[in-house]
């Protein structure tokens, strides 16, 4: 062990070879032929070629924009009503769980032990136009009385929120749950309204944990297709439609590989405006 | 610094523990492809057979399928059953990749719908072995309907699983009878309450069909009118949305009207809600075929003695009692009716000579018709 | 008024975990149901039947076992090499942080599908057996990340000082590590730990195309629902669950035993001595 003192230089690569080890093999190389499979061209039937068909990505853009818009719409809305919707949860559990906290935690996360499929059953269930909920939104006039929830924007968006609100939650309580407590009692002390305190200090302090639950869903949500497949119509389709399409109906591997791509690049180019934002060392600590 | 290597201990020796927790697996993967034969030649003693799940019998008590009992009692042949087609197109996915390079997939017999592009796709690549016919002697069981299918004229590749109908199912409760698809396309009374599948053929086929088209001869200008039928629908919101089987629990709930819908579904379900009701279009329905097929090197004889197996009516009744779908086998019906009447007088399953020749398939060639297909995905929002 | 404003949040606390159970209610509750046909959609009356014979469907037992299996497995072994990494990215300056940072979020924003394709494509050109071990491969592989977020969002704000003060008083470098540095990161890794087992159990394309013959239960859920969508996938499901809430509220119930007893003996708290350890060569 006193090798690892004389080289100290050495222990982050350490750290890093497993993990990056594994993402390297089993995530860059596939990547890779990925990316060589974006530049061919061809059909399945007569067969593929290596062409550097570069023109994939630019009708990959200009066919489906509207589908790379709606996603990244309905990614981002759904994205701050999880924010918005779990923060208070996680503080409560935080700051109020007690040694319950783990339990509640199960409760986030539990959702997620019930398959996809049948979680979306039951909210079909829900949410039925001859359900209670319905019945209810039409009765207070917020729906028309030909009104429905489901098969529509609002059905996949609510979908896509409700999937990923563990992903939200998590990462908040991580960094919600360090807060010390006498923090606030000092910010009270000097005279700070509760308001004050919850703005000034943990709001502040739980920033790392805001960044890491938006990037936690935003960024898969922003791919997803099954919730827009179960729960929407034709005009909800979200780019992870289009990609599904392209692989399994089309068997267009190029128009499927180089979609993806750029699905990719528009997220990435989205993380970089908002590490900026935010402040990068938000983000990589 | 100590913990750093540990904990990289920690999961090297993870990793070991699961390398020993797969090594059975590994290795009965090996000895699964060992046992089988590749191409023609004798019969190999193990049938490795993919289907679809809940697609056979199965005995609740013994937690067994009896007829693959009985034909391991009869033949001597064992049979690796896997239930891990979920689907044709990921699927063919799946399996297009060992296909494309020539090697087999370490089964014997698999399973494809004929509303997909994927059977005729199969044969012209040429990556379905013939079948044995010598040893199908009872292929003769094949009902007429099924002798010649557009992607597999002759039966040379591939012999019926089984059938199901995709005609109109609506909900009593809510709606009067929808007998055409024109109703289920133009009526407003059925605005926003009806749904069509995302299977081109069966959705397709219909419009054609009420258009007055032939779907087993597809042109341009057949594909073209049809379509604009449906992308008309869709935009004035006629058609709700476009579905797998899950305008299943919509349909019984009665948020839907109608639904453009498979018979199979139908039988499970008026088992939940009476109120629902299946038929065939005025001007037609279609058919759907799971066909059984032999994966490029598969065993052709072996899978051919398990198809003629399959091909007797004693056997094929066992299975239509618990599948319930449309069995391929002439003589099921009054083998079935001996033992479960009930289920033998089901014309959703044992459908009438009259219904049969009301219902047609889809062209194989139009399946595979990129365009069309493009077309078809970008009326589906993709 | 003032009782309002205090429980407030109490208040909403129940109404958002109403909200996130309310489909996980319904699930149980037509676990219960007794359905005349094949499909779960409509109350038809209440039966025991479905939890007593669970594994009436073929296929389903085995489906849930190797879905906690590999989700065990695979859970374990990302969160390990998740939280050693984040642990690099955040303490350590190192040529190609950057890079690791990027790598890290990239296969998140990959769609599934052609995640699963492009590595059973090279499973298949390295002629990998399809399986058990691809699958666990495959998770880990994509848990990773969330891991490593997770953790992160912990490590950033921590508090050196408390690993100073431990070291100032004679601790190692391994021990302030075993009794400072991991106990307060317990639940950043726990959480990254749940939220990696409900990835692994969850998932549905990857493990689609690296399965093989292999099923999982989300496998056996989606290709068993185009005929039948039974009760006992309501029961299953409702049992992992249960079981998970069961195993918290024991895990509480045995750390108030534990607390109790630490309060009878006084000297079971660590003592100065013990956190003055030489350093092991």
């Amino acid at each position: 062990m006193t090798f690892l003192h004389r080289h100290k230089w050495l222990t982050p690569y350490l750290l890093l070879l497993p993990g990056i080890a594994w993402l390297a093999v089993f995530f860059l190389v596939p990547l890779g032929f990925l990316g060589y499979q974006s530049l061919q061209s061809g059909s399945f039937e007569s067969g593929y070629s290596f062409t550097w068909e570069f023109s994939n990505y630019w009708d990959a853009i200009s066919t489906y924009n509207e589908q790379l818009i709606r996603s990244f719409l309905y990614a981002g809305i759904a994205t701050v009503i999880a924010l918005l919707v779990a923060y208070p949860l996680v503080y409560w559990i935080a700051f109020r769980g007690g040694r319950w906290k783990n339990l509640f935690l199960i409760l986030i996360v539990a959702p997620l032990f019930v398959t996809y499929l049948v979680r979306t059953l039951a909210w079909l269930n829900i949410l039925a136009d001859e359900g209670p909920i319905v019945n209810t939104l039409k009765t207070l006039g917020i729906l028309g009385s030909d009104g429905r929830l489901l098969a529509t924007g609002f059905a996949v968006v609510a979908g896509i929120t409700y999937n990923f609100l563990p992903f939200m939650a998590l990462p908040l309580y991580v960094s919600l749950e360090q807060i010390d407590s006498r923090l606030l009692e000092a910010a009270e002390d000097l005279y700070a309204s509760k308001r004050q305190a919850f703005l000034r200090v943990t709001l502040p302090l739980s920033a790392p944990g805001i960044v890491a639950g938006t990037l936690l869903t935003f960024i898969p949500a922003a791919g997803d297709f099954i919730n827009a497949q179960l729960l929407g119509t034709p005009r909800q389709s979200m780019v992870g439609n289009v990609i599904q399409s392209k692989f399994l109906e089309l068997i267009d591997y190029p128009a499927a590989a180089s979609l993806s791509f750029i699905l990719m690049a528009l997220i990435l180019a989205a993380l970089l405006v908002y590490a900026r934002a935010v402040g990068t060392e938000r983000l990589t600590g | 610094m100590t913990m750093r290597i540990t904990r990289r201990e920690l999961v090297q020796r993870g990793a070991a523990g699961v390398t020993i927790l797969s090594l059975p697996g590994l290795l009965a993967a090996c000895g699964g492809s060992s046992s089988g034969g590749g191409g023609g030649g004798e019969v190999a003693d193990t049938l490795r057979f993919s289907n679809w799940p809940l697609y056979i019998d199965y005995d609740e008590k013994t937690k067994k399928h009896p007829t693959l009992d009985q034909f391991t009692q009869k033949t001597g042949i064992k049979v690796d059953y896997f239930e891990d087609i979920n689907d044709n197109a990921s699927y063919f996915a799946k399996v297009q990749g060992p296909l494309s390079q020539g090697r087999g997939i370490d089964r014997d017999i698999f399973v494809f719908t004929d509303s997909s592009r994927y059977p005729q796709l199969l044969v012209s690549k040429e990556w379905v072995e013939p079948l044995d016919k010598d040893k199908i002697p009872n292929i003769s069981n094949l009902i007429d309907a099924q002798k010649s299918p557009t992607f597999d004229p002759d039966r040379t590749y591939s012999l019926p699983w089984q059938s199901g109908m995709t005609g109109i199912a609506w909900n009593e409760d809510v709606t009067g009878p929808v007998t055409s698809i024109q109703q289920l396309l133009e009526d407003p009374k059925l605005k926003g309450k009806v749904t069509m599948l995302t299977e081109m053929a069966d959705s397709m086929g219909l419009v054609m069909l009420d258009s007055g088209d032939d779907p087993s001869v597809v042109t341009d200008e057949t594909f073209d009118k049809a379509i604009g039928r449906v992308q008309k629908a869709v935009d004035d919101g006629q058609i709700r949305r476009f579905t797998g089987n899950d305008y299943a629990q919509p349909l019984t709930k009665g948020d839907l009207a109608a639904a453009v819908a498979w018979s199979g579904d139908v039988v499970q379900l008026l088992a939940s809600n009476p109120k629902l009701k299946w038929a065939i279009p005025e001007k037609g329905a279609m058919i759907w075929t799971d066909n059984m097929f032999v994966p490029l090197e598969g065993s052709s004889p072996t899978a051919s003695t398990y198809m003629n197996f399959v091909y007797d009516p004693k056997i094929q009744a066992q299975i239509a009692a618990y599948v319930n779908y449309v069995p391929p086998v002439k003589g099921t019906r009054e083998e079935l009716a001996k033992t479960d009447p009930e289920t033998a007088k089901n014309t959703l399953i044992f459908p009438s000579d009259e219904m049969l020749s009301e219902v047609h398939s889809f062209s194989g060639e139009a399946l595979n018709n990129e365009d069309y297909i493009q077309k078809w995905q970008t009326v589906l929002g993709a | 008024m003032r009782w309002v404003r205090k429980h407030l949040l109490t208040g909403y606390a129940i109404l958002a975990f109403g909200y996130l159970m309310l489909p996980v209610a319904v699930v149980i509750l037509f676990s219960f149901n007794a359905p005349a046909g094949r499909f779960n959609y409509v109350w038809e009356g209440f039966t025991l039947d479905n939890w007593i014979h669970w594994d009436a469907v073929p296929g389903i037992r085995d489906a849930v076992v190797k879905s906690l299996e590999v989700g065990i497995v695979s859970t374990i072994a990302a969160t390990a090499l998740g939280t050693v990494l984040a642990l690099a990215i955040v303490r350590h300056r190192f040529r190609g942080r950057g890079f690791v940072n990027v790598l890290v979020f990239l296969p998140m924003s990959t769609p599934e599908i052609v995640l699963g394709a492009s590595l059973l494509t090279m499973f298949l050109q390295a002629q990998v057996v399809t399986g058990f071990v691809t699958i666990f491969i495959a998770h880990v592989m994509f848990i990773v990340s969330y891991v490593v977020v997770t953790v992160k969002a912990r490590l950033i704000d921590f508090d050196r000082h408390l690993e100073e003060a431990a070291m100032d008083l004679g601790a190692g470098e391994w021990t302030t590590f075993r009794l400072i540095t991991l106990p307060l990161l317990a639940p950043a890794i726990l959480s990254a730990a749940l939220l990696g087992f409900a990835l692994s159990i969850d998932d549905f394309v990857i493990t689609y195309f690296v399965s093989g013959p292999t099923q999982t239960f989300p496998l056996f859920v989606w290709g068993a629902a185009r005929v039948s969508v039974p009760p006992q996938v309501n029961v299953v499901a409702s049992a992992i669950f249960l079981v998970a809430i069961l195993v918290m509220i024991g895990n509480v119930l045995w750390g108030l035993r534990a607390r109790r007893a630490r309060e009878t003996m006084p000297h079971a708290v660590p003592l100065p001595e013990q956190l003055h350890q030489p350093e092991a060569a």
